[in-house]
């Protein structure tokens, strides 16, 4: 284990000047909706902070989520918090492999036992006693509660830590479940997202990092700062949705014309994340800016909630066979009643 | 869970809602239409397109005669203002339009947002009047009775959750979007058990008296 | 209760002809329980259900338009006097008992079962304050046709025992002496004979065959005999084969205005058998109105067939004849307002006949706001006329008719319905008028240019 530097350190050794240093606070403030006076506050306590100890566990993932925060072309402040914490256990990361990486992961939480974070990617099985996804012999469910108690704080990055995923798409065969469906006693934040937004995990370590403690949550554990919004609210195509444009086809004029893609499925008016402010690959481009509606994907259950092309205001109502069967069976219930009602006319009638 | 609400709304609510609707209006009007038809022996005074007089009378009485707009064309006004916006608030806005363009097959243009939320405020606005009306009227007060207020706040609350969702008072979209697709479906199933039934019957009711006045060379 | 000692007498000395003011009020009839009352309500109101009622009971949206047009309501300002409401229990027994959804109303009890207090209670509003004018009906945004409800509500009423005291009084005479006021054939014949006199013109009675069969109604016969013989005068100049007959004369139906089915058919049967019995072609009907609903509409259906004559009303016989050039009548010159009389023209289908005629009459017609089809009601008809406690509602209605007719500043106040013209000699009496109103086939008749 090196001697733990700060992060003042490590950003001088890369000649990162206080002023770019500063610029970046500045940006994380905004993004997290925080006064911009806390900017220079923010600098300076991330400038002191200690190398975080941080254990990333890998369940019923397929490793995009952390493709996502690797994909960085051009050395970027955000890259560099990722070097600076300390990344002791992280699968697909770390040069160590077995027992070795094992063994470093047990040393991590000895050291850092109460202080250390954990990440958590992929969802837990719990069906069959977990045995879907196991690593040295112990299932994710072992895994999780024992890392989890040493822990100052879990992070579930990506939609299937968070509410389950594709894992839990039906039928769920193997009974996945998200991190804060298990551990209650700590404090659990939710990034969903398939994947989600590189800044949107780098604003929320950094937020602890600085503040020592997880950012405001929502009613499903996301922070504010970056799902208080719905894609439809922040979307640029907006007033095209105002003024009733709308593509109706992925190469018809409207779509040429970039207009709203709400009839083309887009499930931006239900989705709470920030891919229309941040976009993504350094502010470059999101889905919809590329001509296909969000689909929803940083939702619970995302998968199991419709076709991706099937407006939201349009249901699955049935079929008509079913509404003739409808019909049909009021006729004939219709029918049934007025003969009862005239044979209960005739009774009155003859007034027995 | 919200979501979970949602999901409900556009899936098993809406097919059971349609299903309801379908079924009872049929039953109602079956049921009624099974009941004894009496023959009229009386010698006709009128035997041709005595059926287009009943025709026309549907078409015809949608106004008030004359002789009574004096009185009545303010409750008239009132109530089409309610109608007519309701209807062009359902027909005409687009996302509603993919609604019925998934069920029917087809679509056909829709008016912008702003155009579809002034109508929808004033159709709020007329049912506030004509629920205050009908209070305030002796003869309405006295005769009206749940159905009454039930069919008013069936109609008025899909109305109002609508502009609810897309004024974003609520930040929950996704659950405001799930009640009012709810509050519709409310409307919808309540239909063929109430008076709102009066969609359907005001075409039977309006070609039976004129059929029945058409051969006796009256008025309807 | 023990039956109604019913004051029979016929009051001939006041301006509206009918029973005198009975000393004491019995509007129950016969000896019932409640229960019993109640379900024989419902079931004489069941008898003549069908699906027109039903729709008719469906559609109602509690609107309360139908208020508007109710002569009764419109000079009250009473809001029970709305027309739908008239029969608020029966469609509340509608929806308990026979509507698609009776089921779920009598299982919940939605719609609790009539009781007798709310029979009583509706007693007033289904006799006293509805003529069956059916305006209310043209002011229904939904065409609901109020007053047949009405009628088949008065079936119930009848049968329950809960009819006010005249109207029951005259419909039994009219079943039992084959007059409500006291035109028993033997009265009939002795008016007939003395008009005959009194006008000098043959007047034709009981003839074995003749091809119209002439009806009046006892207003005419024991009020305005001249009537009779000025029918007899047209008939005569025309040539026509006709005569009355002591067997079937009278042509108002007290079982209808009462709510007695049975009585009713009685009433019209008579007609219909003389008419039969005499080879008629045409039944020839007074100036009145509910005669004519009773015959031209009802008739057939009493008769559970279609009718082998046909049934008119005086004003389309003459209207015809005018037509036909057949008649040739004195220019009258003046100006004339014309009351139409419910139901002969908005229910009748005859408004246009009345005005042909006074159109030959070369008098000019003024017509008011509200007439024809839209005719206000003179608000004695369907009955009403013959119930004291109805009075002064009676006289109200008629102050806005009154102020109606008077509105044309036309010389002559005409109308075509005996009933029509003995509430405006009432009322207008009552209300100090100072006006007549004249018989449109008395004008016709005083007008015949006779070169022959």
């Amino acid at each position: 284990m090196k001697k733990a530097d700060t992060l003042g350190d490590e950003l001088r050794r890369q000649g990162i000047s206080r002023r770019t240093f500063l610029k970046f606070c500045a940006a994380m403030a905004t993004s997290m909706a925080l006064p911009a006076s806390m900017a220079p506050v923010m600098a300076d306590a991330l400038a002191a902070t200690r190398r975080q100890s941080v254990i990333w566990l890998s369940f019923q993932e397929c490793t995009g989520c952390t493709e996502s925060i690797l994909r960085s072309y051009a050395p970027s402040i955000e890259s560099l918090i990722f070097d600076f914490i300390s990344l002791d256990y992280h699968h697909t990361l770390q040069a160590a492999a077995g027992r070795a990486a094992e063994d470093a992961r047990d040393q991590a939480m000895q050291e850092n036992w109460g202080k250390y974070l954990v990440i958590v990617d992929g969802s837990i099985p719990l069906k069959d006693g977990g045995i879907y996804s196991t690593i040295d012999g112990h299932t994710n469910l072992e895994t999780l509660e024992t890392v989890a108690a040493g822990a100052a704080a879990l992070i579930s990055v990506g939609t299937c830590a968070a509410y389950g995923g594709l894992p839990m798409a039906r039928p769920n065969p193997t009974g996945a479940v998200g991190v804060d469906e298990i551990i209650k006693d700590k404090p659990v934040i939710n990034l969903p997202g398939c994947p989600p937004i590189p800044e949107v995990m780098t604003g929320t370590i950094a937020s602890f990092l600085t503040f020592g403690r997880l950012p405001e949550m929502d009613r499903l554990g996301r922070p504010v700062a970056f799902f208080g919004d719905t894609i439809h609210d922040r979307c640029y195509r907006r007033p095209l949705y105002e003024r009733g444009k709308f593509a109706r086809g992925f190469d018809d004029e409207g779509a040429r014309k970039g207009w709203c893609l709400y009839a083309l499925g887009c499930k931006g008016p239900i989705t709470y994340n920030a891919c229309a402010t941040i976009k993504w690959n350094q502010g470059q481009s999101f889905p919809i800016q590329s001509g296909h509606g969000c689909l929803g994907c940083s939702e619970p259950r995302f998968w199991d909630k419709d076709s991706f092309y099937k407006p939201l205001s349009a249901t699955h109502w049935g079929n008509a066979a079913g509404l003739a069967a409808a019909a049909a069976a009021g006729a004939a219930v219709g029918a049934g009643v007025a003969v009862l009602s005239r044979r209960h006319q005739d009774t009155i009638a003859k007034g027995e | 869970m919200s979501v979970t609400l949602l999901d409900f709304a556009r899936g098993p609510a809406m097919q059971w809602a349609l299903i309801i609707f379908v079924f009872g209006m049929v039953w109602r009007l079956v049921g009624v239409w099974g009941l004894r038809h009496k023959a009229d022996h009386s010698q006709p005074r009128v035997t041709q397109g005595v059926w287009k007089r009943g025709l026309r009378a549907v078409f015809v009485r949608v106004l008030p005669y004359p002789e009574f707009a004096p009185k009545v064309q303010g409750q008239y006004w009132i109530s089409y203002v309610f109608h007519l916006g309701f209807f062009i608030v359902l027909l005409f806005f687009v996302p509603h339009i993919l609604f019925f363009e998934d069920i029917l097959g087809f679509g056909w243009p829709g008016l912008p947002n702003n155009v579809i939320f002034f109508v929808g405020g004033i159709t709020v606005a007329a049912l506030m009047v004509a629920l205050i009306k009908r209070i305030l009227n002796p003869v309405t007060r006295m005769m009206s009775n749940f159905d009454d207020y039930f069919a008013w706040f069936v109609t008025i609350a899909p109305v109002v959750t609508g502009l609810l969702v897309n004024a974003n008072l609520i930040p929950n979209y996704e659950l405001m979007l799930a009640i009012h697709i709810l509050s519709f479906q409310l409307l919808l199933i309540y239909l063929p058990f109430g008076k709102l039934m009066h969609g359907f019957w005001l075409m039977v009711s309006r070609w039976t008296t004129a059929v029945r006045f058409a051969r006796r060379g009256g008025l309807s | 209760m023990t039956d109604p000692i019913i004051e029979h007498a016929v009051d001939m000395e006041s301006k509206r002809f009918g029973l005198k003011k009975p000393m004491v009020r019995y509007d129950t009839q016969g000896e019932m329980s409640d229960a019993e009352r109640v379900k024989k309500a419902m079931q004489h109101f069941a008898k003549d259900f069908g699906y027109v009622a039903a729709t008719y009971m469906e559609s109602c949206v509690h609107c309360g338009i139908c208020a508007n047009a109710c002569h009764f309501y419109v000079t009250t300002g009473d809001p029970k006097y709305t027309p739908i409401w008239k029969i608020e229990p029966f469609k509340q027994a509608y929806k308990r008992e026979a509507g698609p959804f009776a089921f779920f109303y009598k299982l919940f009890n939605l719609k609790h079962k009539v009781t007798v207090e709310e029979l009583e209670a509706w007693q007033e509003l289904i006799y006293d304050s509805c003529t069956m004018c059916g305006r209310c009906t043209l002011a229904c945004p939904m065409s609901i046709d109020i007053a047949s409800l009405v009628g088949m509500a008065r079936h119930a009423m009848f049968h329950a025992g809960l009819v006010p005291h005249e109207l029951w009084a005259v419909a039994l005479k009219a079943e039992e002496e084959g007059s409500p006021l006291g035109a028993n054939p033997k009265v009939f014949k002795e008016r007939i004979r003395w008009m005959e006199d009194e006008h000098e013109v043959d007047m034709y009675i009981d003839k074995e065959q003749a091809d119209i069969l002439v009806c009046m109604s006892s207003i005419e016969i024991q009020k305005y005999p001249k009537s009779m013989a000025d029918t007899a005068k047209v008939l005569n100049y025309l040539g026509l084969s006709w005569t009355f007959h002591t067997e079937g004369y009278e042509a108002t139906n007290f079982g209808l205005l009462s709510g007695n089915l049975d009585w009713q058919k009685d009433m019209s049967q008579k007609i219909i058998d003389t008419a039969i019995k005499i080879k008629a072609k045409t039944v020839l009907l007074p100036e009145c109105g509910h005669a004519y609903q009773a015959m031209r509409w009802h008739g057939a259906n009493m008769y559970g067939q279609s009718l082998p004559f046909t049934v008119v009303h005086i004003s389309e016989f003459l209207a015809d004849a005018v037509e036909q050039g057949k008649l040739k009548l004195r220019t009258v010159g003046k100006t004339a307002a014309f009351h139409d009389p419910c139901q002969v023209s908005r229910r009748g289908g005859a408004t246009q006949a009345p005005r042909k005629i006074i159109e030959a009459l070369g008098i000019e017609l003024r017509e008011p706001a509200s007439s024809g089809d839209f005719n206000w009601c003179c608000g004695g008809g369907g009955g009403v006329i013959t119930i004291h406690r109805a009075d002064e509602l009676r006289y109200k209605a008629m102050e806005l008719k009154l102020k109606q007719m008077d509105s044309t500043r036309a010389h002559l106040m005409l109308t075509s319905c005996s009933n029509c013209r003995q509430n405006f000699d009432d009322s207008g009496e009552h209300l100090a008028w100072g006006r007549k109103i004249e018989s449109l086939l008395e004008l016709v008749a005083d007008n015949l240019i006779e070169d022959k």
